[in-house]
């Protein structure tokens, strides 16, 4: 028999993968095994391996910083800056969506091991998606990322709403997995190689007589991909999955999975297939203005304030690609600035939305925000500032966030595109106003004015909403940090 | 002899597929699945890939289809369902005609892009080293690929827990789609020009979610 | 005497404000009167900062940008926190700092429904930070910062406290003008990747666009972004729908702030960002500024006669004057643009009495229908002869303020600078007159029904109508005595503005290039410059320094 050369393994740069799918597993013997866990448990463990992902990522990213990127198993993991700021942001996600999501499942009265559980090994699928060095490897971890993420959004097991948004995320999002395999298959095809770094080295190092299958390689790629991340005009399924999955998970959803989305395709775009970029950086160009159009014009007609969210995440998305299609360091750059805003934006969006929905999730309508302002000045307060970061005001993180992707974009001479970016964002800044109506200048409705206070604010949902509002006024006032962190994190391909 | 064997294989897939869609009831359905993954198996065994070829027929005819039946029977789901329903107006000629372009685009490239040399090495080309297919196979999988063989554990774990969770019944009964405040209809006046987008009524109706789709898309 | 604001004293004046916002958050809503005497010892305070800065501005280096600041602000991006004032901008900043306490003193004891001081208070002093800052920034990421800044504090006043249409009026001033700025942003960035300048400062930028590397082509682009986004803030003619309904649904206060500093905001962009930095664009686009100019003008002033609010009669006599300005710059003359920024501050000084006006009269009336309205002088005789003095002031009666803004600028279209087609502007000239006549038309007949006359019936012994109050007194005497003093002598705004603007057309004197093509661009100037005070000569070097005291006289002297 002979010996077979298994490959080097670098554990410390797969702690947080291993932490996150090892935290899940063992909540989920420990659970199965004892009767009556008590009602914290989980959540506690769920935020001590989150906190214990964040905690790895410091010695990871001076060692990233100081010893320079790297490759392990073989290269098919990728240790380099991206790798940990998307696990930072995904760990801090995790951690938040936690900490709603017990006072949640307590008011909704709902079963509450399985969603810590999910949420982790999701998690441990962005993490894999983040440093996927291959595209196998990317693939698996979109699925595992994306089959917890279905069954999370049908979480709620009594609304109808959930099960049917659950549903269409599911078939839509198989449908996405399917093209983005048969996009690998055919770059496969056309480059020898699964890996990132060999795909690229191919590319550079050979002139294809007949590119036609990386091409439709590519385009299915992007058609995956971008059903993943809910851009226009594969984000059909944005509106309905916000709505009705429990809302906690849509934080996770906007958050999370957008910010491992995004990291995936920089490094299969921007860093594998860089040396196409004229090839697919108009269509996503295309996508981006699309995406930041259609999400402000149709967020502008709903009154269901998830929806309207959920279409200004997928304008959100367009902005995001803005940068992607920049095709450069800065673009990537200002893309995982954009996301780290992003996920502080979303995630303590959804925390005052978690708050809001009152009992049975149900009460998310325009009109129930009318005048938050008088029966909780601190919360509207909170929400507007949340609001005023996501259309970009000046001095939240949003306006810094929208200005590197522009900057990107422009630099790389896409003025229409970033001029089109900039209209929608402008629509979109009337989305968030007529939250903002909503809750300064209406009356309250007779039943709701009648002594009560507005929803309880529960400490989980404070930390998540101050810490984020923190966050986004740090990053508008003092942008340098932020950055640079980003600037450093641009992902760098080492050959195996 | 290949050309003969590949062509009666192809029509065995695609009749297969083709049935899997068209079949009413659900067992059969399954029964043409069976022969489909049949056919990709003998075309494994042209390329001279008869581990994938025993695996597809072990793994996918054996205990995927059997599955699949085993479910269908459980929930009693045998029967023909009325696939008469459009839910959205247009929605299947639409798909036909998306779907037929879709397919026209790809094979486009793939009988122009074939000929062109590529990065893969020949699908059917000689391995080398004297080793047989399943031990480089082994091999690969457990050297280059075992972080993917390890993450499809962490997959499988992830869809049988989200399968448990799924089926669980909650107690008491589903609640109904919530009904939004009817003040929305008396006092705002945005809420009345937006109508279509709102779940007013009981959700589920699907003229409603035909018209959320239509604007979505 | 020592300078001891240098370095500092631009940072108190615009962020002291935020301090006192600070200060206000801390204490609970219900101690109105401690929310009141803060805001006001805030707004003082600036004022005093700012009365020091022009103490210790350098008035012979008009020119020169006085107490720089220029650190790294966003790195990454190579934006800096440059700031600093030359005389472009000092006479913006004082308006600005002297409106803000008026304001503040004007409500005191009359907060606009839903009362709630401490709100409304902390964004006049937000908005002040805004405004002031705006006027500052020699950065332009930091001026685009600052400009939106402003933006949501005035939507709020709007949405909160406007009239029974705010809603509409609110949504429809924040849309327009954040339109216009993001293509401004676009522009913005556009100019500095394109120029591949390494700040985004505005010197910077316009070194970097003088030593060419943009094509024309790419000019005229972002000069049209830029003229979007200031034009739709000053507003210019087919961008003006907003004002008149943001100006009469807003507060009282609300109005006299949007009037005197906002609209200059645009005005102010054009003169310090889009003309010297891109000159040649500059003298492409002069023409179309100034038909939108003119026709706004005409517009404006047949807009006024069709109105029956005062308020909205005010707010369409604002795009007339606001067309004057526009005219003013469009010429690209020295002369020129010295009126237009006379203009501004006259407009500011001017308008803004008027809606403080109005707002004192839909007090008393509670009504601003110009039918329904009359006999002020009858019954608020003092309020009546300030109204007067104000309408005179408006249409531009010589002696007083207004004048100093409108007459120059006509006169000015008569040879406009450097390639600026001369018979296209003399036209505007003709037609700008016309636009004086119809001003004096309506606000002579907004006068005659408004406070001539008898009380009408409903409001004969109305005992709410009183005479000026003494807060009213307060906040509007020093507006009444600037309107006189700059009226009597210009130079008080001229002597500073001038230098500052010819080093500003600069680079228009020095476009490289095509001088050929054009008329020589000295000779032009020369021409221009000299139209303004009489047929002298003047030999000086164009674009040189001039003698500041020299000049001033021949603007002094000038018509």
């Amino acid at each position: 028999m002979l010996a077979v050369a298994t490959p080097e393994v670098l554990w410390w740069a797969l702690l947080p993968v291993l932490f996150l799918s090892v935290g899940g597993l063992l909540l989920l013997t420990v659970a199965s095994l004892v009767r009556r866990l008590p009602d914290w448990l989980p959540q506690a463990w769920t935020v001590v391996t989150g906190l214990a992902v964040l905690v790895a990522c410091v010695p990871m990213w001076c060692e990233v910083r100081d010893e320079g990127p790297r490759t392990t198993l073989a290269g098919s993991v990728a240790v380099d800056g991206s790798t940990v700021l998307v696990t930072a942001v995904l760990a801090a996600v995790v951690v938040a969506v936690a900490l709603l999501a017990r006072p949640y499942l307590r008011r909704e009265d709902l079963p509450g091991v399985e969603v810590y559980v999910l949420l982790m090994l999701s998690a441990a699928g962005g993490v894999v998606m983040a440093s996927a060095d291959d595209l196998i490897v990317l693939f698996l971890g979109l699925e595992i990322l994306s089959i917890a993420v279905y069954v999370l959004a049908a979480l709620h097991l009594r609304r109808i709403e959930s099960q049917e948004g659950a549903m269409k995320y599911f078939v839509l999002g198989a449908f996405a997995s399917a093209f983005l395999l048969y996009g690998m298959a055919l770059v496969y095809g056309a480059t020898g190689s699964t890996r990132l770094a060999l795909v690229a080295e191919h590319l550079s190092a050979t002139v294809l007589v007949d590119d036609s299958m990386l091409l439709a390689g590519i385009a299915l790629l992007l058609v995956g991909l971008a059903f993943k991340v809910a851009a226009v005009p594969f984000h059909a399924w944005t509106p309905d999955v916000y709505q009705g999955s429990p809302t906690p998970v849509v934080a996770w959803m906007a958050a999370g999975v957008k910010a491992a989305g995004f990291a995936a395709m920089v490094r299969v775009l921007v860093t594998s297939l860089g040396t196409h970029a004229s090839d697919w950086a108009p269509p996503v160009g295309v996508l981006a203005v699309a995406s930041v159009l259609v999400g402000a014009v149709v967020a502008v007609l709903q009154t269901d304030v998830r929806r309207m969210l959920a279409y200004s995440s997928v304008a959100h998305a367009g902005f995001l690609l803005l940068g992607v299609q920049a095709a450069d360091a800065d673009g990537t750059a200002a893309v995982y600035a954009y996301l780290v805003v992003y996920a502080l934006l979303a995630t303590g969006s959804f925390a005052v939305l978690t708050v809001m929905g009152g009992d049975g999730d149900a009460a998310h309508h325009l009109d129930d925000y009318r005048g938050l302002a008088r029966r909780r000045p601190v919360l509207a307060g909170a929400f507007t500032l949340l609001l005023l970061g996501q259309a970009g005001v000046p001095f939240t993180g949003g306006f810094v966030a929208k200005l590197g992707v522009l900057a990107a974009a422009v630099a790389d001479r896409g003025y229409w595109v970033a001029g089109l970016a900039m209209l929608g964002a402008a629509a979109a800044a009337f989305v968030y106003l007529r939250i903002l109506v909503s809750m300064y200048l209406e009356d309250p409705d007779a039943e709701a004015a009648d002594g009560s206070t507005g929803p309880a604010v529960p400490l989980g949902a404070r930390v998540v909403i101050g810490v984020a509002c923190a966050g986004v006024l740090f990053v508008g006032l003092v942008p340098g940090p932020l950055l640079d962190l980003a600037r450093d994190a641009v992902p760098v391909l080492v050959g195996s | 002899m290949d050309a003969a064997v590949f062509i009666v294989s192809a029509v065995v897939v695609l009749t297969g597929a083709a049935g899997v869609l068209v079949a009413r009831n659900p067992v059969h359905a399954a029964l043409f699945l069976v022969q489909t993954l049949f056919g990709v198996a003998v075309l494994f065994v042209l390329q001279d890939a008869t581990f994938l070829a025993a695996v597809q027929v072990i793994v996918y005819a054996g205990a995927v289809v059997i599955l699949f039946l085993f479910v269908i029977m459980l929930l009693g789901v045998d029967r023909a369902e009325d696939l008469g329903i459009e839910p959205i107006a247009g929605q299947r000629s639409v798909a036909a005609i998306v779907g037929a372009s879709m397919l026209g685009l790809l094979l486009t490239v793939l009988l122009v892009g074939v000929d062109g040399p590529t990065g893969a090495r020949g699908a059917n080309a000689a391995l080398g080293g004297a080793e047989d297919n399943t031990r480089r196979l082994g091999e690969a999988l457990f050297t280059d690929h075992v972080f993917a063989v390890e993450l499809t554990a962490l997959l499988l774990t992830v869809a049988v827990v989200g399968a448990v969770v799924l089926a669980r019944r909650v107690r008491g009964p589903l609640q109904p789609m919530p009904v939004v405040t009817v003040a929305s209809a008396t006092g705002s006046d945005d809420a009345s020009a937006t109508g279509s987008d709102e779940a007013t009524a009981t959700g589920d109706d699907p003229a409603a979610e035909a018209d959320d789709e239509g604007e979505a898309g | 005497m020592e300078n001891l604001l240098d370095g500092w004293g631009i940072t108190l004046a615009t962020f002291s404000p935020l301090v006192g916002v600070a200060v206000m958050m801390l204490i609970p809503k219900e101690r109105e009167d401690q929310h009141k005497l803060i805001a006001l010892v805030t707004s003082l305070w600036v004022a005093f900062v700012g009365v020091l800065l022009l103490i210790w501005f350098d008035l012979d280096h008009t020119d020169k940008l006085q107490y720089v600041v220029d650190k790294v602000w966003i790195d990454v991006i190579s934006s800096r926190y440059a700031v600093g004032i030359d005389g472009m901008s000092l006479p913006l900043i004082l308006l600005t700092m002297l409106v803000v306490p008026l304001c503040i003193v004007y409500s005191w004891n009359h907060f606009p429904d839903p009362v709630n001081p401490k709100a409304f208070l902390i964004l006049i002093l937000i908005l002040e930070t805004g405004m002031i800052g705006t006027f500052v920034a020699q950065d332009l990421v930091l001026f685009f910062v600052f400009f939106e800044v402003v933006l949501l504090p005035m939507f709020f006043m709007i949405a909160v406290w406007g009239g029974d249409d705010r809603r509409y009026a609110s949504l429809k001033f924040f849309l327009y003008t954040l339109f216009g700025s993001a293509l401004m942003l676009v522009s913005f960035l556009a100019l500095f990747f394109l120029t591949g300048a390494d700040t985004f400062t505005f010197s910077g930028l316009a070194d970097a666009v003088a030593a060419g590397g943009v094509s024309r082509n790419a000019q005229l682009w972002i000069f049209g972004g830029m003229f979007l986004g200031f034009g739709i803030k000053v507003p210019m003619f087919p961008f003006h729908t907003w004002l008149p309904d943001a100006h009469t649904q807003a507060p009282t206060v609300g109005s006299v702030i949007l009037a005197a500093v906002l609209l200059k905001l645009g005005t102010y962009g054009f003169v310090r960002i889009a003309i010297p930095i891109l000159p040649e664009a500059a003298v492409s686009w002069a023409p179309w500024i100034g038909l939108l100019a003119v026709v706004g003008i005409i517009y404006g002033a047949l807009g006024c006669l069709a109105q029956t609010d005062m308020k909205r009669l005010i707010a369409f006599s604002s795009v007339a004057h606001m067309g004057f300005v526009m005219l003013g710059i469009a010429t690209l003359t020295d002369f020129g643009i010295n009126a237009a920024i006379m203009g501004m501050v006259a407009h500011g000084l001017i308008t803004g009495m008027l809606f403080f006006l109005a707002g004192s009269v839909k007090e008393r009336y509670h009504t601003l229908e110009i039918s329904r309205l009359g006999g002020l002088l009858v019954q608020a005789p003092r309020m009546g002869w300030i109204f007067g003095f104000c309408a005179m002031a408006s249409l531009g009666l010589p002696g007083l303020a207004g004048f100093w803004g409108e007459f120059p600028a006509i006169l000015s279209a008569y040879n406009p600078g450097n390639g600026v087609p001369v018979e296209t502007f003399r036209t505007f000239m003709v037609i700008a007159a016309l636009g004086t006549v119809l001003a004096a038309g309506y606000l002579l007949w907004l006068l005659q029904r408004a406070a001539f006359g008898t009380p009408p019936e409903e409001f004969a012994d109305d005992p709410h109508i009183t005479d000026t109050t003494k807060h009213e007194w307060i906040s509007w005497a020093p507006l009444l005595a600037l309107i006189v003093a700059i009226g009597i002598y210009p130079n008080l705004v001229f002597r500073v503005t001038d230098g500052a603007v010819d080093a500003s057309l600069t680079p228009c004197l020095s476009v490289e290039g095509e001088a050929a093509e054009k008329l020589d661009c000295a000779e032009v100037y020369k021409i221009g410059h000299d139209d303004g005070h009489g047929d002298g000569h003047d030999d000086d070097g164009h674009g040189d320094e001039h003698d500041d005291e020299h000049d001033d006289e021949h603007a002094a002297s000038g018509n």
